[in-house]
């Protein structure tokens, strides 16, 4: 079974654009250690169209973890930024890239929307 | 509070507070120390000559980011005929900087000991008042000739560095210099402080990020200067106006910071010391405020808090898609998740503030590139009020968080747990929809509706935004309206019932637009009666009110940035001399603190004190008390934007003298605005006995 960081980049090469970032020009790279080796993953983006190829190539954006913390990125359970400010992920260059690209990592998977637990005690046509 | 005399310096979210010596001793009720990404960096930091403690001659505040102080060591009683003194020369930027001179005033050489105690406790600015338990290691490592303090909680790592430029003795606790001083000579050395977030690489977060590169001295000085110089000049003979204007530049200028999460450019951080950070709201009303003097600061909170919009769901963050932050922290207690600022969400008007400023932003600049940038981000902004702020899917903006425990109860401006409130004091239920989110969202609409026509080529977008703002203030001035007494309620309950307590938030209505004209003199009436109105300004909320207390931080206090935005309000409906009376009031006040309104003052009548008692915890300065002699400014001139021209219709207080403001910035290029006191305030001389020579209530 794919690991849940190679269903999330083969996810976002698959649809090629995120209208999240339709004004993002600039690319990034993730670079996850395991077992003593890491694996690449580079996304170039322009104007929400998205490449995602796994070279060791330049990036105006460099992000360092290990593939364990990413996994938890992937799926929710963590968050990219307090991961970021507990110095357990790295980011080199560009921060705006990253910051940017954590609106396509999705939320807790125990998050709900606000409305149901409140709503329809008091109507609009009470 | 101590009491004693604190003085501070910052840039941005660096900042130092010691005492008037320039000593940083601990102290648990006022966080003093060097603090930076809301982390102490220093703790300790007390200069001993020959084992004795310093006592000031003087400081002097030479720039906000550089202060300079006399000392002579000995108690004050012996000091008299000193021979040695003692100048410590102080700069923060990208470090701490302070060069210590020690003079001999003998007519033989001398011997001196000169010792700095060091220490730190790495505390997060959440824990000031509790550092005993934290969960990481602390370490003092004595380098050669460098003192290197530091803590380490798994990866998390953070330290200080303290080097100098003359040999030093460098032990665990501090470094010691050993001199001898001619006749009449002096000894010099400059201690540097650094500070490091450890990042990628084992080195400093910053150096590896675009745009954080720290500012020199004169490079600071420079950018001062240049701010200062693009800002609209002020001719006025009166002297209080001058005062607080100069004033407020120059503090909008210091509590500028860069995030780390924007290269590059700084946007207005929220008060000083505990709030040195970026808030979504206070941010926007800042640059709300700001907009006529300087408009570029509007221009990059919006690039900003676009950047850091919501996206998700998450309960921990109170983060829904579409949703403007409340507050973004760097501390430990903010990387693990202790807190919830990594950015916390828990705030039900920023989002629609967003909106207000963007639209507010082009109306002034014509800056219609930005508008179609921010175009995705302002209509999730839009789509948020309806789907998410509206939690009770009854067409009004609510808030209850979904953390419970950490999370703000209340998520409006008066966020402290007692603020809503019904008239017999008791405490509603959540969710809560209070009025001027409302007031907050209907303006939302318009405005979003007005950049859809014009800007997004979405006329049914428009037209949507319209029908919904009509319906929302038809059926706001029916549910909210007290009726028997005449005023807005502060707030539904869940069951639709008012929470009918008589407070300021109905002056932000007035600004908002949804109060109905035939409203409108009672909600000024009620504004300005003795309850609301202390004669320095309104209160938060009024006297009479079951939780009502002078002293009660949003129950009772007057809010300098809360009164400009009511007397934004008052002028948009014609009551000019109302919002006149306003302003001079915030001025007076002004004058009690050398032109520095501070967060909040007490709300005791202006006839039983003569002067604004200072609420005891209020930070000063912050941003939108800053932010409040510009829009002041603003309101008593009438400045407002029309097509590529600014109208000026001015309607001063008597007293307030002659005021012209030059080269304001806008889609005008710059134009200059002229004012004479011309409104009366009526009963003027009844007044000052009532109110110890300031302006009346209108009853």
């Amino acid at each position: 079974m794919a690991s849940p960081t190679t269903e999330l980049f083969t996810g976002i090469g698959r649809r090629g654009h995120e209208a999240l970032l339709e004004k993002v020009q600039g690319s990034l790279r993730f670079d996850l250690e395991h077992d003593q080796q890491t694996d690449h993953w580079h996304l170039a983006i322009s104007r929400g169209d998205v490449t995602v190829t796994q070279e060791d190539r330049p990036a105006d954006c460099v992000v360092r973890t290990d593939q364990g913390l990413f996994d938890k990125l992937a799926t929710g359970e963590s968050n990219a930024i307090a991961s970021l400010l507990r110095n357990r992920m790295t980011v080199e260059g560009n921060l705006r890239l990253l910051v940017l690209f954590e609106r396509l990592l999705p939320g807790p998977p125990t998050a709900r929307h606000p409305r149901p637990a409140t709503r329809g005690r008091w109507r609009r046509d009470r | 509070m101590t009491g004693e005399t604190l003085v501070r310096i910052l840039d941005g979210n660096t900042f130092v507070v010691s005492n008037d010596t320039g000593d940083i001793d601990p102290s648990p009720s006022v966080p003093k120390g060097f603090f930076s990404y809301d982390t102490r960096f220093l703790s300790k930091w007390q200069l001993k000559i020959n084992g004795e403690g310093l006592n000031a001659l003087s400081v002097d505040d030479l720039q906000y980011f550089e202060t300079r102080f006399f000392l002579v060591p000995g108690a004050p009683t012996h000091y008299v005929d000193a021979k040695v003194s003692v100048i410590r020369q102080r700069v923060i930027g990208s470090s701490f900087d302070e060069q210590l001179t020690v003079l001999n005033h003998d007519d033989k050489p001398m011997d001196v000991t000169v010792r700095m105690e060091v220490g730190n406790d790495f505390a997060d600015l959440f824990e000031i008042k509790n550092v005993e338990n934290k969960k990481g290691d602390l370490y003092i490592r004595v380098e050669d000739g460098a003192l290197r303090l530091g803590y380490q909680r798994e990866t998390f790592r953070r330290e200080t560095v303290v080097t100098a430029s003359e040999p030093a003795t460098v032990d665990e606790h501090g470094l010691t210099f050993t001199v001898r001083i001619d006749p009449q000579q002096s000894w010099s050395t400059s201690l540097h402080v650094q500070t490091i977030i450890l990042g990628a690489g084992g080195r400093d977060l910053r150096a590896s990020l675009q745009g954080q590169h720290g500012r020199a001295k004169t490079q600071m000085q420079e950018e001062l200067h240049k701010w200062l110089d693009q800002a609209p000049r002020l001719e006025t003979d009166n002297a209080a106006l001058e005062t607080t204007y100069k004033r407020s530049l120059v503090d909008l200028a210091a509590l500028r910071y860069t995030p780390l999460t924007y290269g590059g450019e700084s946007v207005p951080a929220a008060g000083l010391p505990w709030f040195m950070t970026i808030f979504g709201r206070d941010s926007l009303f800042t640059s709300l405020q700001a907009l006529p003097f300087v408009p570029d600061l509007a221009a990059t909170t919006l690039r900003l808090l676009a950047t850091l919009q919501g996206s998700k769901l998450d309960d921990f963050r109170d983060e829904e898609p579409g949703k403007i932050l409340h507050e973004m922290r760097y501390g430990e207690t903010a990387a693990f998740e202790e807190q919830p600022h990594s950015p916390y969400y828990g705030t039900a008007d920023a989002t629609m503030l967003y909106v207000i400023l963007l639209d507010e932003y082009e109306r002034w600049t014509g800056d219609a590139t930005l508008v179609r940038q921010l175009e995705p981000e302002a209509r999730w902004a839009l789509e948020w009020i309806d789907e998410y702020g509206d939690l009770m899917g009854n067409g009004y903006v609510w808030f209850q968080r979904r953390n419970e425990k950490v999370g703000l109860e209340n998520q409006c401006w008066k966020d402290s747990w007692d603020s809503i409130a019904y008239h017999d004091g008791r405490l509603p239920g959540f969710p809560r929809a209070t009025c001027e989110l409302q007031g907050y969202a209907y303006d939302a609409k318009v405005r979003g509706a007005r950049l859809a026509r014009e800007f997004w080529q979405d006329p049914a977008l428009a037209d949507r935004l319209e029908r919904d703002a009509a319906d929302l203030k038809e059926r706001f001035n029916r549910d909210f309206w007290v009726e028997d007494r005449q005023f807005y309620a502060l707030a539904l309950d869940t069951e639709g019932r008012q929470v009918d307590s008589l407070t300021s938030n109905i002056g932000h209505l007035l600004w908002s637009g949804i109060v109905t004209q035939e409203r409108a003199g009672s909600v000024a009436r009620a504004l300005m009666s003795p309850r609301l109105f202390s004669g320095w300004g309104v209160r938060t909320m009024a006297d009479g009110e079951g939780r009502y207390n002078p002293i009660g931080y949003h129950v009772g206090t007057v809010w300098p940035f809360d009164n400009s935005f009511i007397a934004w309000g008052l002028r948009r409906y014609g009551f000019r001399a109302e919002a006149g009376c306003i302003a001079e009031g915030m001025i007076d006040a002004g004058e009690f603190f050398g032109g520095r309104l501070p967060e909040a003052f007490g709300g005791y009548d202006r006839s039983v004190t003569k002067y604004p008692v200072q609420y005891p915890t209020a930070c000063s300065p912050q941003a939108w008390s800053t932010g409040t002699p510009l829009l002041l400014l603003r309101t008593m001139l009438g400045l407002e934007p029309h097509g590529e021209h600014l109208v000026v219709e001015p309607a001063l207080p008597v007293g307030m003298g002659r005021v012209g403001l030059l080269d304001i910035p806008g889609r005008w290029g710059r134009t200059d605005a002229f004012g004479r006191e011309r409104v009366e305030i009526a009963g003027r001389s009844t007044l000052r006995e009532l109110h110890g020579g300031g302006p009346r209530p209108i009853t």
